[in-house]
């Protein structure tokens, strides 16, 4: 079995994701706390210019399989094509990110080599010559430790895990892989960009609104408003989703997105433990909320007590001046 | 056409406890059907009224785990499995996948299987992607809209949520969809079928009954610690005679930690 700690290389347009950034750094640390090699996997029908570009960040190894049955994700392309690859050189490590398809991806491919996984984790790292991986779960109210006794593990990982990997320069080598014979029984027929679409997983600085902004009206005159001034993204409570005021790829919580911002203001929302789960290993929290003993305030880095018409528009206010001056 | 249906019973709020050998201790919080597999029930219901057939749902766990059968039993569903087996405890989402695979296979005739897109309690998303490689079918995980589901085709087409973008896929059945929140509005029992359902006879099947090896479901992953979270650092309270002093306040308490 070769020591190689392998990364999963993700690029939109040619560019590495900010992702893959990080998880080279980390696929480096490991490999060498390991005794190992890093190596990145490209799966792509553009392969050939990301293992390239991915060579240039001093990687001694990049795999790479090219085919234009990986231009849209499909369990069946990818993971039959990692699944060859991974039979064939045996790797002793995996990192992917942990985006809605990685999580597919990991799941389907460690069901398929018959790995060790954790899934959405938090970090990574070599105790005692031994991989172990944290992962929230129960909505963040327990903190794993993982342990694995398999010969391959597989990790996805959420961002901030690691800095991102600056280009370092190179002479390693790409080895092609082939596309395998594998049964493919779905096909990508649309891809669509949402409208206003918002990965609030990418955000720096995120602004929720929850029941206490009264009415739909008032959460768009108030929130995405402050989101602009902070140049960052808005968010929502559940129980504003299940009314109908915002959709629901903006909800924040357990049974929605998971969130670790650097700001994130939580306007409205009293802090029920399910919307704790989403937010609460943001860097900073701000909450306002009227009422002095709601639970957010436990949370929160600063509060503001008071009435959200009227601080959310003076706090627009005062970010605008300041971010002018 | 057959629907199965793998649900699983969660604790309705997570404020568990940990157990000094690590384990989680629930006891005391209010059980429900975990959020997801909700919309999975109801999505089998509407499509088994559709085509015609029936919807089995199907729990590996503890005895305890029983009730959420009889609601989905209540909701409409024809039949429910329990597989109960102390050999098949803390097997984790791949273990519980592979006994998933060895029910469908029993099941023999299944043209979809629906699961939640990820639990609320365990929240690892495998179980759904991991039984459709077990039984060597597609999966569409995140569905949130059911275009066509034709036994006859054996097609189904739909649509699913990423993160940035909506993506229209079809597959051959029999298929695994998980299912995501938007999907559909899970319906709710009546009274009549709550009373029926608490009377139904729910099989109880063993590793044996399945033909498997336990050792094979030893789980690949071990939790080396559980802890809660540290807790945050206490925070500050900002006050102001206006909202525009407590604004202006705030701004500078964050320019000045480099927040903004
Ligand atoms: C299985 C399950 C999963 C769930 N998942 C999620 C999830 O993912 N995300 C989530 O958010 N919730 C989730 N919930 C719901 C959660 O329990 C709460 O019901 C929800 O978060 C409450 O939303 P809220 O804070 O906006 O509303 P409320 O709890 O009604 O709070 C409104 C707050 O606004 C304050 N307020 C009112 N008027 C004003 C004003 N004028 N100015 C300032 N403050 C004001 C009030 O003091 C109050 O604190 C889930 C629940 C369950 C059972
Ligand atoms: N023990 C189980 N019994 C039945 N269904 C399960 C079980 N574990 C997971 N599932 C199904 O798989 C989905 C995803 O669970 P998980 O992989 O734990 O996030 C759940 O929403 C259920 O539909």
């Amino acid at each position: 079995m070769a020591n190689e700690v392998w990364l999963l290389a993700e690029a939109h347009s040619g560019e590495l994701t900010a992702a893959t950034k990080e998880l080279i750094s980390k696929a480096q640390e490991l490999a060498a706390a390991l005794g190992g090699q890093p190596a990145a996997l490209v799966l792509s029908s553009n392969a050939a210019q990301v293992a390239e570009t991915l060579l240039s960040y001093g990687l001694p190894k990049v795999y790479s399989v090219e085919n234009p049955a990986l231009e849209h994700y499909t369990t069946d392309a990818f993971v039959g094509a990692a699944a060859a690859l991974i039979r064939q050189h045996q790797p002793c490590v995996l990192l992917t990110g942990a985006s809605l398809q990685m999580r597919d991806f990991t799941a389907a491919l460690a069901a398929d080599v018959d790995a060790g996984l954790g899934s959405d984790c938090t970090g990574v790292a070599v105790r005692d010559g031994h991989i172990v991986a944290m992962r929230p779960s129960h909505g963040a109210n327990v903190i794993n430790t993982l342990g694995f006794n398999s010969d391959l593990v597989i990790i996805s990982l959420r961002r901030q895990v690691a800095p991102e990997a600056q280009p370092a320069g190179g002479s390693g080598e790409v080895i092609r892989g082939q596309f395998p014979q594998v049964a493919q029984r779905m096909r990508v027929v649309k891809v669509e960009d949402k409208s206003n679409a918002v990965n609030l997983a990418d955000s720096q600085i995120i602004v929720s609104g929850g029941r206490g902004l009264g009415s739909a009206e008032n959460y768009e005159k108030l929130v995405p408003t402050l989101a602009q001034a902070f140049n960052g993204a808005y968010g929502a409570s559940r129980a504003i989703v299940d009314a109908g005021w915002v959709p629901y790829e903006r909800q924040v919580g357990q049974t929605g997105k998971t969130v670790s911002p650097k700001l994130y203001v939580a306007c409205g929302i009293s802090g029920a433990i399910q919307h704790l789960a989403g937010m609460r290993n943001s860097g900073t929290i701000v909450a306002i909320n009227k009422d002095p003993d709601a639970p957010i305030f436990k949370v929160a880095t600063y509060g503001l007590v008071g009435d959200v018409n009227e601080l959310l528009p003076a706090l627009t206010e005062a970010v605008e001046q300041k971010t002018r001056s | 056409m057959h629907a199965v249906v793998f649900i699983k019973q969660v604790p309705q709020q997570n404020s568990v406890k940990i157990t000094p050998d690590k384990q989680i201790d629930a006891s005391g919080i209010e059980p429900i059907i975990s959020l997801f597999d909700e919309y999975a029930i109801e999505e089998a219901l509407l499509q088994v009224e559709k085509n015609g057939g029936k919807v089995t749902v199907v729990t590996i766990g503890g005895e305890e785990q029983i009730d959420a059968l009889r609601k989905a039993l209540a909701m409409g569903a024809d039949q429910a499995i329990l597989v109960n087996d102390p050999a098949l405890r803390n097997i984790g989402s791949l273990g519980a996948a592979k006994v998933g695979a060895a029910v469908v296979r029993k099941l023999g005739d299944v043209d979809v299987v629906f699961c939640g897109k990820q639990s609320t309690d365990d929240e690892t998303a495998v179980f759904g992607p991991a039984v459709a490689r077990y039984l060597d079918m597609p999966v569409l995980s995140y569905v949130y809209k059911v275009h066509e589901l034709d036994p006859g085709a054996k097609r189904v087409v739909v649509d699913r949520a990423m993160e940035t973008t909506t993506e229209t896929v079809e597959a051959t059945l029999p298929a695994v969809l998980t299912t995501v929140k938007d999907l559909n509005q899970p319906r709710y029992p009546s009274l009549l079928k709550i009373k029926k359902a608490q009377k139904a006879d729910i099989p109880r099947w063993t590793a044996a009954d399945l033909g498997l090896n336990t050792a094979e479901l030893a789980p690949k992953v071990t939790y080396l610690d559980r802890v809660p979270p540290p807790p945050r650092p206490k925070g500050s309270m900002i006050d102001g005679g206006s909202a525009q002093e407590k604004a202006r306040k705030l701004v500078d308490v964050l320019v000045n930690a480099q927040v903004i």
